[in-house]
């Protein structure tokens, strides 16, 4: 192809002034590039963490800050009545949490006694033992899941501590099992408490009368849980017997990841808006150059007309010449983008998090790509315009 | 028509405008070239003989008046049509030559091929026997800049000639040429016209247009000499 090797020819021969002119571009396109990454792996690194929460359940608690949050609380009765009469809700247990100061042998610390059922409320894998089972829930039994936080705390020299008894207070537990090390996200949280027991046992032992804080209902249909969280929140209004004033809130994963989706397309907006600005001011900068390529060549795009080039022939040398440089700068963007990305990603998130991405190829080239067709569309079309409306006998005059 | 004539303009004349002023630069020109001619075209300044070479090289368009190229009428074509009128019929030798600096000759030669659609082999064999042509085939890869001026203009003349045209046109073709060179020019252009080429021939110097066979003298946009050149070019008259 001619008008290819033409091109590039031209640009070789003018190494510096390429080089000038593209550099606009390649900054926009590097800035891009390289944020597209380290977004990509925040993002990867964030739902990595919130992997570790179950898909098919959801939490409801009383909205604070309200006045009536005495009347808002659900009773303990309520759940299973709740289980019957909404559509989609398979299990409800209640949710609480009971500080105690836990201790084996001579190590002792505080921690969290959290209640639990089976399915457990975060998936994170077992390091020892089992979960617990449905036999635990029926019988209250008083077993406990230790975390990893927990068990580093309790048993430093390590081993499977399954059988052996701990002291919460002054009650006595069987560890049945270790939760293994939660993956460490961007986001710095942990779900469920430092240590799992039944939630019948937690009843038993912490929940004073009938009420409950929250409660985290299973469903058999995970991919209707926000019309099934509405569903429940009106059940326990009518149950309650209190009217829309009364506010509860929910937590599941979904909700929360669109959340989190929320913020990552805030800065994708904001990347988008740099990567526009830096767009326009490297587009004119790619336009002026070949405008003054245009003028310097004057005679030349004469003598190719005089030879017998069509409009259309002159139009696309000059506009390949166009594509040709926003392509250099784009290019060497994205590849120093993704360099970069790769670089400050290994330094900061994979040895933060421990969690690495593959590099977004397929968005970085669509990036540059998108670059390379806008600028070369918007900015290159007016110059080839020109060059090909020359009239050949003043172009051929033209000193 | 089987044997059409290389150039007919029945009284062709041009206007220009420049705001309310009009200015005639020609004014009913009449010219036949048979195919085979040599023509010299001469006159002074302002003498119209720039904007007849414009008509004839399909390069601008007359006022009035009928223009037949190789037979065909060309008076009233568009630009894109007169762009292929140019590319098939007309070849083009400029004062300055005019090649393009980055290329080499056989590329620079193979430029109309490239305009023509002709793939990149053929495009390199036809360039590589015009070059040959013109006596510089060993010269084929070296860039403009690598060679005379003397070479310079026998690459524009074998891109000229390299598509085959009806006609060569030359403006001034030795103006940026010493007598020497001008001389071996000439004998090439006398070759040519040997080898049954058509030449028109834009010039201000005498002694080069002796070497045409036939003088036409431009004044004032209008012929006023049509002459056979009566003795044979003497290459010992510069």
């Amino acid at each position: 192809m001619m008008y290819f090797e033409e091109a590039l020819r031209v640009l070789v021969a003018n190494k510096l002034r390429t080089f000038l002119t593209t550099i606009g571009l390649i900054i926009g396109v590097f800035a891009v590039i390289s944020i597209e990454v380290l977004g990509h792996s925040m993002a990867g690194s964030i739902s990595e963490t919130l992997g570790a929460l179950a898909d098919n359940s959801f939490v409801i608690f009383p909205g604070s800050f309200q006045g009536n949050f005495a009347r808002a609380a659900m009773r303990l009765s309520d759940l299973s009545n709740i289980v019957a009469t909404v559509p989609n809700v398979s299990t409800a247990v209640p949710l609480g949490g009971q500080r105690e100061l836990v201790r084996y042998g001579h190590n002792v610390g505080r921690f969290t006694l959290s209640s639990d059922s089976n399915p457990p409320f975060a998936n994170l894998p077992l390091a020892y033992g089992r979960y617990l089972s449905d036999d635990d829930i029926v019988d209250a039994s008083d077993v406990a899941i230790l975390s990893w936080r927990a068990y580093q705390r309790l048993f430093p020299g390590g081993g499977d501590p399954s059988g052996t008894s701990i002291y919460a207070g002054t009650h006595r537990y069987v560890v049945i099992g270790v939760l293994g090390q939660p993956r460490q996200g961007l986001l710095n949280v942990s779900f469920g408490g430092d240590i799992s027991i039944p939630w019948t046992t937690y009843v038993r032992e912490y929940v004073r009368g009938d009420r409950i804080f929250a409660a985290r209902f299973t469903v058999r249909d995970a991919s209707t849980i926000p019309e099934t969280e509405v569903g429940v929140i009106n059940r326990i209004r009518e149950l309650r017997k209190v009217g829309k004033d009364v506010r509860y809130q929910t937590f599941d994963k979904g909700a929360f990841t669109g959340s989190v989706n929320g913020v990552f397309s805030a800065v994708t907006i904001l990347v988008a808006l740099i990567g526009a600005v830096s767009l326009v001011v490297a587009g004119i900068g790619v336009m002026n150059i070949m405008l003054v390529s245009i003028t310097e060549r004057t005679r030349e795009i004469g003598t190719r007309k005089a030879i017998g080039a069509r409009r259309g022939q002159i139009l696309l040398q000059f506009f390949i010449e166009a594509a040709l440089l926003s392509s250099f700068g784009c290019f060497v963007g994205m590849a120093l983008g993704l360099i970069t990305g790769a670089a400050i990603n290994s330094i900061f998130i994979v040895k933060l998090t421990g969690y690495t991405a593959p590099p977004p190829y397929a968005q970085a080239l669509t990036i540059t790509l998108a670059f390379v067709a806008v600028v070369t569309l918007a900015f290159g079309s007016y110059p080839a315009y020109r060059a090909a409306s020359l009239d050949p006998i003043e172009a051929l005059r033209y000193e | 028509m089987s044997n059409p004539r290389a150039i007919d303009l029945a009284q062709i004349s041009k206007t220009y405008k420049t705001g309310s002023l009009e200015v005639p630069a020609l004014q009913g020109v009449d010219l036949v070239v048979e195919r085979g001619e040599y023509v010299a075209i001469m006159g002074p300044s302002g003498s119209g003989k720039s904007t007849l070479m414009n008509i004839i090289g399909c390069l601008d368009r007359a006022t009035s008046g009928t223009y037949r190229l190789d037979g065909e009428d060309v008076s009233h074509l568009d630009d894109n049509a007169l762009a292929a009128i140019r590319l098939r019929k007309l070849g083009f030798v400029f004062q300055g030559f005019n090649l393009l600096g980055r290329t080499d000759a056989a590329n620079n030669v193979a430029l109309p091929l490239f305009y023509a659609g002709i793939n990149v082999r053929e495009r390199r064999r036809r360039a590589l026997a015009m070059l040959t042509e013109v006596g510089l085939a060993e010269r084929a890869h070296h860039k403009p800049s690598e060679l005379s001026g003397g070479q310079q203009q026998r690459v524009a003349i074998a891109r000229a000639l390299v598509n085959d045209p009806a006609v060569l046109l030359a403006d001034e073709p030795t103006g940026n040429l010493d007598t020497k060179t001008s001389a071996e020019l000439m004998r090439l252009f006398d070759d040519l016209h040997g080898g049954g080429r058509t030449i028109i021939m834009v010039t201000h110097d005498e002694n080069v247009a002796r070497y045409a066979r036939r003088i036409v003298r431009l004044l004032d946009g209008r012929i006023v000499a049509d002459q056979p050149v009566a003795t044979s070019p003497s290459f010992t008259s510069f």
